[in-house]
């Protein structure tokens, strides 16, 4: 596990920031953790989550559970469908004091149904605008569960053949304003107000 | 495997030809011990396929990942079938919310308590409904 504190500016904070002239923003901590791909070692790092969130941000303690249930949907998606038994899978927290909470997990493209970018995220929006309630076992963690948690969710394809997930959530949940850069063009980049 | 524990208890009840269980969690639903432990629910339904009334018992459930909930959806779909219903009691703050995410309280009704819960799922067995011999 590593830890990194990068300070960064206003300028260099992607797309939504907002411009505090003359501040100084607070450093964006990111800890990052690599695991093998197994099921098992989820509940350690929902543990981890859950405290993380409780602990070094200022989001409620409802949004440390939703947290809790937001990492272990992405993992273990990664687990089943990203990464083989045997690689691992990257997760990356990134806390931006007083702002957003940024977590993205990284499969290595292995896995046995593995799906591109662009193909999950047409998938994530068949099922989210699903008109009839859905009556199986599976397809709930990511549409359901992590959609509706988050503010952005994006899918992109890594360049060494891997899936990364990330979802951001805002802490005071504002309204998206202009961005740098127009994600919205990007048909991967779906943006939940 | 994370741990789990699932006890399942017999009610009795005066209406003819009803069968009501409770089935108390304890521990944390997730994806290394789920689809094991849905067998033996799944087996109730074997045994009992018709006028089965479940109170699913959430006091001690930590945590439940979506494919727990998918299950929770099979079985309500497999209740209703048998003219059966299914009730959940004391969920978790936390856990009520997985559960009114995914618009699983529209399905099934949850209460504060088990007291309600029980009133809820049979009415006129409420102050009957003890453990059965």
């Amino acid at each position: 596990m590593g830890i990194n504190n990068n300070e960064t500016t206003t300028s260099s904070i992607n797309t939504d920031s907002i411009n505090i002239a003359g501040s100084k923003k607070e450093k964006v901590i990111e800890i990052c953790i690599t695991m093998p791909t197994q099921a098992y070692f989820l509940s350690g790092i929902r543990d981890f989550t859950l405290n993380l969130i409780k602990n070094m941000t200022e989001f409620s303690e409802q949004w440390a559970y939703r947290f809790q249930s937001i990492i272990d949907e992405l993992c273990n998606n990664a687990i089943e469908h990203g990464s083989k038994e045997g690689e691992i899978i990257k997760i990356i927290f990134q806390n931006s004091p007083k702002e957003y909470i940024q977590i993205m997990v990284d499969d290595s493209g292995t896995g046995p149904d593995h799906l591109k970018a662009s193909e999950i995220t047409k998938l994530i929006e068949e099922r989210k605008n699903q008109k009839v309630v859905n009556h199986l076992i599976r397809g709930r963690g990511l549409p359901k569960i992590v959609a509706e948690w988050t503010d952005e969710l994006e899918f992109s394809d890594n360049p060494d053949g891997g899936l990364r997930v990330r979802v951001k959530k805002n802490l005071n949940d504002p309204k998206m304003k202009e961005k740098i850069g127009n994600n919205l063009e990007n048909p991967n980049h779906i943006v939940l107000n | 495997m994370t741990e789990i524990n699932i006890n399942i208890e017999d009610l009795a009840v005066s209406t003819p030809n009803i069968v009501l269980k409770t089935i108390s969690f304890k521990g944390q639903l997730d994806e290394t011990n789920v689809d094991e432990k849905a067998k033996l629910i799944y087996a109730l339904f074997e045994k009992d396929p018709k006028n089965l009334y479940l109170l699913f018992n959430f006091s001690d459930l930590e945590y439940m990942n979506s494919k727990s909930i998918g299950y929770l959806t099979d079985w309500y779909g497999k209740v209703s079938e048998g003219g059966g219903k299914i009730v959940i009691a004391s969920a978790r703050p936390n856990i009520l919310d997985i559960l009114e995410v995914v618009g699983l309280t529209q399905l099934i009704n949850c209460y504060p308590s088990i007291d309600e819960a029980k009133l809820a799922l049979l009415p006129e067995d409420s102050a009957n409904a003890a453990p059965a011999a």
